[in-house]
């Protein structure tokens, strides 16, 4: 695959924002490979992700997991024609291992280096699924850390954030409730499936910042801890009355009450905008209900919904090599080698 | 033929020296916070300083601690990156050793005499290790050094009680960033130098290679990453089902 002729430049990605240490190589919206390792196994007994075992892993598996990558692509270092990264947002420590990798690459490769943002990303993914975006594109990023609505009128250039959780993620919110449940973590997969199981109109939990007084200030910011406390009172109280708590109820009341504020928001803010297109991306996208709800208003509305498949979700090195790739392809200019990463980066940054 | 030398233990430092250890050129910034951001311009500033090609390296040398954890890391991922992109090997050297042989030069050292080394690890301790002079000169100009105890990482005044436990036959050398700090604990010698010179840790690898040994990447930590169990935390319920907590 290494030597196809194409006139698009080559463009490996790396990514390590949290516990996935990502490569991968992207041409045009084209992905040659995509090789990951994970030390999510050595976080799970903590409930969390510990930002220094995250680190110590990524130094580990970096060299690894580019070998990994060059050799199931069959490509050459030497036919990289720029390299991408995760600049944030994210972990400091695990950030510092991609960004110093992806530096000394530029420099002993002597190819330009573009630090991105890993939200946008989430987006950008998809261009290698269902092919580049139209016009202008709406894009709900929702992951463990994020949950925000972005007007994209071009992946590369010109990013809009018209809202984002004031509290809790999406996928955070499914956590939270996963532990006050007793479910391993992360809860959110577990919920999901116990979901599945339950009545989603057995319990009818608060829908945030859905208030007609809020439609002015937050018509697209989400909030999600104060339906976590409801669960929490609501799961309580049963217990307090000595009956059994109807796990499947909870958890698909819990998560209708999410999926509907994250649609019926996200598909207003289409209708406002007058776009067609909506991407969802980000590791909760792998969400069942929200699949389900978010298809089938898109179809009401006549809005085209892309959501990849699972794989492109969660984090990896192709979400930051589709996005280096058009970024490069938008000639922007590449970053300078001294850029810090930034935990905080806004989500109109798209590269630094 | 030249070699890349990294140590990012204390300072940012790159040096280039030739196959024979020639310093060809040196540039360090004292950034303890952004070794990150300070790294790579460095790396491509002391190649132009010395006038050589990044293809014309024939080695890339890092110093592997002991050291606070996320500048050390940025040195060890850099040198290691950089080495597979230019197809040559990476040479790892403890930060400490480099220092061991700057104080036999530095301070006129003898075999037999030893010398304490200390660096700074933060949170009121230092990463320690000694060493045992076995000859003053070698292949590269390196004089040659053995670690007798280290390294470890403990209070400077525990340093200090070790030493004492344990005098050194011949002369002891204290020097170090270390044991300036806690001069008040840790006899620093006067001209002892204070952070590991690239040039030297460069030399230091080479002589190693060259007499057959073996040079890992690996970082020398010395402790335990700091661990923070979310104690029940945002759980507002007991916890029931098959896996609690
Ligand atoms: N099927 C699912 N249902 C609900 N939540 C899920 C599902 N699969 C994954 N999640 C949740 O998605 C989150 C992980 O997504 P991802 O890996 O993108 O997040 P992150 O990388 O931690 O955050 P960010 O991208 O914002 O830095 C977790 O909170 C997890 O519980
Ligand atoms: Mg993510």
């Amino acid at each position: 695959m290494g030597g196809m002729a194409s006139g698009d430049p080559l463009v490996l990605g790396i990514e390590t924002s949290c516990d996935e240490t990502g490569v991968a190589l992207v041409r045009g919206n084209e992905l040659l490979v995509d090789a990951t390792a994970s030390s999510m196994d050595e976080h799970a007994r903590y409930g969390g992700i510990i930002p220094e075992v995250a680190s110590r892993a990524h130094l580990e598996a970096m060299i690894p997991t580019i070998g990994k990558a060059l050799g199931q692509a069959d490509v050459d270092l030497s036919e990289v024609d720029a390299i991408a990264v995760t600049a944030g947002p994210g972990l400091v420590g695990p950030l510092t291992i991609g960004t110093s990798a992806a530096k000394a690459l530029a420099v002993g490769l002597n190819k330009p280096l573009y630090g991105v943002n890993h939200v946008i990303g989430h987006a950008a993914v998809d261009q290698l699924v269902d092919g580049e975006f139209p016009e202008r594109v709406m894009a709900l990023v929702v992951s463990g850390g994020h949950s925000s609505l972005l007007l994209v009128d071009d992946v590369a250039t010109k990013v809009t954030e018209l809202g984002s959780t004031l509290d809790d993620a999406a996928g955070e919110a499914f956590d939270k409730v996963g532990r006050l449940l007793g479910l391993p973590y992360p809860g959110g997969p577990h919920i999901d499936r116990l979901a599945r199981e339950g009545d989603p109109e057995a319990i009818r939990f608060p829908r945030g910042l859905t208030a007609a007084k809020d439609q002015e200030k937050h018509a697209y910011d989400f909030s999600f801890s104060g339906l976590k406390t409801a669960v929490a009172r609501w799961v309580e109280s049963c217990r307090d009355s000595g009956r059994e708590v109807p796990v499947g109820d909870v958890a698909a009341s819990f998560a209708a009450a999410v999926v509907d504020v994250l649609t019926a928001k996200t598909i207003a803010a289409c209708r406002r905008h007058e776009v067609e297109t909506l991407v969802v991306g980000g590791g909760f996208s792998a969400n069942s209900q929200l699949r389900e709800l978010a298809a089938k208003r898109c179809a009401e509305a006549g809005i085209d919904l892309r959501i990849p498949p699972i794989r492109y979700c969660t984090d990896n090195g192709a979400m930051i090599a589709a996005l280096g790739s058009a970024v490069v392809r938008a000639g922007v200019a590449p970053s300078s080698l001294d850029f810090g990463v930034d935990s905080q980066m806004p989500l109109t940054t798209v590269s630094l | 033929m030249a070699v890349l030398s990294i140590d990012t233990s204390a300072a940012v430092a790159v040096a280039v020296v030739s196959e024979t250890g020639e310093r060809l050129a040196a540039r360090s910034v004292d950034e303890r916070r952004r070794h990150a951001e300070s790294l790579a311009p460095l790396v491509t500033a002391v190649l132009a300083d010395a006038g050589t090609d990044r293809t014309a390296l024939t080695a890339v040398v890092a110093g592997t601690g002991p050291a606070p954890f996320t500048g050390l890391r940025a040195g060890l991922v850099t040198a290691r990156t950089l080495a597979l992109a230019l197809g040559v090997p990476v040479l790892g050297v403890p930060s400490l050793d480099a220092l061991a042989v700057q104080a036999v030069a530095d301070l006129g050292l003898a075999p037999d005499d030893e010398v304490l080394v200390a660096a700074d690890a933060r949170r009121k301790e230092v990463y320690w290790a000694r060493y045992r002079v076995v000859s003053h000169e070698s292949t590269h100009g390196v004089p040659v050094v053995e670690a007798v105890a280290g390294p470890d990482v403990a209070k400077a005044a525990d340093v200090a009680a070790g030493l004492a436990e344990r005098p050194s036959a011949g002369r002891l050398a204290v020097v170090g960033e270390g044991a300036s700090l806690y001069a008040d604990v840790l006899d620093l010698d006067e001209d002892a130098p204070l952070l590991p010179d690239p040039a030297v840790l460069a030399r230091v690898a080479l002589q190693r290679r060259d007499a057959g040994q073996e040079l890992p990447t690996e970082p020398l930590y010395l402790r335990r990453p700091d661990v923070h169990v979310p104690a029940g935390g945002p759980r507002v319920v007991p916890a029931t089902g098959a896996v609690a907590g």
